[in-house]
């Protein structure tokens, strides 16, 4: 077996039940904010794609995940211990921004559950960012690691209770917060959320070709 | 007895048992497998089998799997059950490889001899030989003694001078053992082609889109460009031999060379390279690629067929679906308004070019006003040729995870609208062919009995009365007579085989 896509642990972050954040030895594996890489337990045959969440410039390499209840390789990955040898493909994917784009334009951000993934990497990356991040959750406990960003930058939209900056669906909130037709736009998270969003968008005169979607099945 | 009188007798031992070494190979699916099987026979002919039609008279048999269908999986599951009952009668071997998801690949385990990817073909004569059969490259004369030689390995390249490999059609094929690492190793391994005018290159292996219904990701793996001096050399050999159509392979052609990240042309450089090797070469032939995906779809690619004469008009463009919301979930990374470009881009720069496409019907969550969006699409792009699938779960693919919503007779029914859509727009552009002279290249006899069976360079199909089979792989002109929705009829003006461009 090549040993170049391993990947040893380097620790676990429990932030829900569910949730959780593996940070790897990184090992020279360059990737642009908002790819994904494909994960498993080293030597398995199953692995599955998982957002890169940590940034461009971290010495490591992070991954956020949910548990899922009748997953494989989430309940694999969820007991992996400091040490363990990960294996991942990688990185892949388009959900990144132009880098001419980084310092001029205006974004929004727009994520349900773990698809906040991607956008804590740009994030993180670009601190020069100019953007705005909805992100939808049940509850605030579900707010993953909310104070890493800058406060006037994030907006928790919780839909099961009121405790978040705004009670009800990201779509609620984009109806009464209308788009921009300046903003470049970015979506991740459920299918369903993303279509809503998109005829939201389309109303609300946003050029299709600035909508860009990841969506997590 | 004379000693030569028993290394004549040894030698006709060996004779008969050359005669029962046979392979039969089944390979399901698309291009990319029939492509990847010629380099499997290749391997098996430079171990001295030769193929059988018959499965019963084989020592070897093997499938190229499929996984795009269950179907076709279930097929390699009951021709496997099939096998392993004649292996109660006679000595053989059994191997599967090509497109396996991880979890059939576990269970072909227990059921097949062996189980490789692609990337490990040229092991196979290792393999074969560790499972304790004689293979006829084993078997040597040296001072009269039968001596086996050693099995190749990774890394024994040098070993490739034990095997004889053989062409069926009479086109230099050898098994080189470069030291490499995975898929490398397998495309230089020379292919057995299969017709000596019309072959397929492929250009790459894998895919990195992860459409949401195909799970090609996660059994060929991510994209890998092949070096573009092999394709190019590969290609003037073709051409060099007398082949008059090639066609470039891969799971998304376009996005050829951006793995390499600087270090390979891109696909628009790699088609320039063709054409001009096209417009040097005097040989008339015909280059096409298949598939593209949108999303890498730019305009230089469609400019630079456009600019050379053996880059065929001809487009495969998938679209899978005409609506923007069902693209998201087949997770397409591209909007109808970027696909609507590239159509706009092909009808001016190429207004002569024909336009094929695949599209699903039926994809999960499907509603009739998003399949209505498919029918206008269809309506606007006036393809010549759809492939139109109802869909199916593909175990292992994203959406085999959600439910398959949609009715099987709903399905059905949009996949009879959209085939009488297709053929409302094909029959007027085949029409407008009548009485003109087209240039084609014949493929072999019809259904029809005295006539023979041609493709255009758009590979609209034409057939025409003729009872002389050296045409056969020819390029003549036919002025045509009639038009039917798929196909045209036309009548022989004029055979210049030799005509240059």
């Amino acid at each position: 077996m090549s040993t170049d896509n391993i990947h040893p642990l380097i620790g676990i972050r429990h932030l829900t039940e569910s949730a959780y954040v593996l940070r790897m030895e990184r090992r020279g594996l360059s990737f642009r904010a908002g790819q994904h890489i494909l994960l498993g337990k080293a030597g398995s045959i199953h692995n599955r794609e998982y957002s890169v969440y940590s940034g461009e410039k971290d010495d490591f390499f992070e991954v956020l995940i949910r548990e899922v209840d009748e997953g494989l390789v989430s309940k694999q990955l969820k007991k992996s211990i400091p040490g363990d040898q990960l294996q991942l493909e990688g990185p892949l994917g388009f959900f990144t921004i132009e880098p001419e784009l980084i310092a001029s334009a205006k974004f929004l951000f727009v994520a349900t559950g773990t698809g906040i993934a991607p956008f804590h990497s740009m994030a993180g990356s670009y601190p020069q960012l100019n953007y705005t991040l909805l992100h939808g959750v049940r509850c605030a406990s579900e707010a993953y690691e909310r104070s890493f960003y800058a406060p006037k930058r994030h907006r928790l939209c919780a839909s099961a209770e009121k405790t978040g900056d705004f009670h009800g669906r990201v779509t609620d909130y984009l109806r009464r917060h209308p788009a921009t037709a300046d903003m470049h736009i970015y979506l991740c998270g459920n299918f369903d959320m993303i279509k809503e969003v998109f005829d939201i968008l389309e109303q609300q005169g946003v050029p299709s070709e600035q909508v860009h979607a990841e969506v997590y099945f | 007895m004379g000693l030569r009188h028993a290394k004549t007798i040894a030698t006709r031992r060996i004779h008969k048992r050359l005669k029962l070494m046979k392979y039969h190979i089944i390979s399901l699916g698309c291009q990319m497998n029939q492509s990847d099987t010629e380099r499997v026979k290749t391997v098996l002919h430079s171990m001295g089998y030769s193929p059988t039609d018959d499965e019963h008279e084989a020592s070897i048999l093997g499938v190229i799997a499929c996984s795009v269908r269950q179907k076709a999986i279930d097929k390699v599951y009951s021709r496997i059950a099939k096998w392993n009952r004649l292996k109660n009668r006679k000595n053989l071997i059994t191997f599967v490889s090509g497109c396996i998801l991880p979890s059939d690949g576990e269970k072909f385990l227990k059921l097949f001899d062996l189980v490789f990817p692609m990337s490990e073909l040229p092991d196979l004569p290792q393999m074969v030989s560790q499972y304790g059969i004689v293979t006829p490259s084993s078997l040597q004369f040296f001072s009269g003694e039968i001596v086996k030689p050693q099995p190749v390995t990774k890394d024994s390249g040098a070993q490739a001078g034990i095997l004889q490999p053989v062409s069926i059609k009479g086109m230099p094929a050898s098994l080189k053992l470069n030291p490499g690492v995975d898929i490398d190793r397998f495309w230089h391994v020379d292919p057995t082609y299969s017709s000596d005018f019309e072959a397929f290159i492929p250009i790459q292996n894998g895919c990195d889109k992860f459409c949401s219904f195909c799970a090609v990701p996660y059994t060929r793996g991510r994209e890998v460009s092949r070096p573009s001096a092999e394709i190019i050399g590969e290609l003037k050999q073709l051409v060099e031999n007398g082949c008059k159509s090639i066609t470039l392979l891969g799971q998304n052609v376009n996005s050829y060379g951006l793995d390499k990240k600087g270090q390979e042309v891109s696909f628009t450089e790699l088609l320039r390279l063709v054409g001009q090797y096209g417009d040097a070469s005097g040989h008339e032939f015909w280059v096409y690629f298949t598939s593209p995906h949108p999303r890498d779809m730019t305009d230089d690619v469609i400019e630079v067929i456009a600019q050379y004469r053996c880059l065929a008009k001809q487009i495969h463009l998938p679209v899978q679906s005409g609506d923007d919301h069902v693209l998201l979930r087949m997770n397409r990374k591209h909007s109808m308004e970027k696909y609507r470009h590239i159509m706009h881009t092909i009808r001016t720069l190429l207004p002569d070019a024909t336009v094929f496409t695949d599209i699903i019907v039926g994809f999960t969550g499907e509603t009739d006003e998003q399949f209505e969006n498919t029918r206008k699409a269809m309506e606007v792009f006036k393809y010549n040729m759809a492939y139109i699938a109802q869909y199916s779960v593909r175990p292992g693919a994203a959406s085999s995870r959600w439910e398959d919503d949609v009715p099987a007779d709903v399905k059905k029914a949009r996949y009879h609208i959209l085939s009488q859509e297709l053929l409302k727009h094909s029959l007027p552009f085949n029409r407008q062919l009548v009485g003109k002279t087209v240039r084609v290249l014949v493929r072999g006899n019809d259904r029809k009995q005295g006539y023979l069976s041609a493709h255009t360079e758009g590979r609209i199909v034409v057939r025409f009365a003729a009872d002389d089979n050296s045409l056969i792989g020819q390029f003549i002109d036919l002025r045509i007579t009639s038009a039917t929705p798929l196909s045209v009829e036309g009548e022989m003006v004029a055979v210049d085989v030799e005509k240059l461009i």
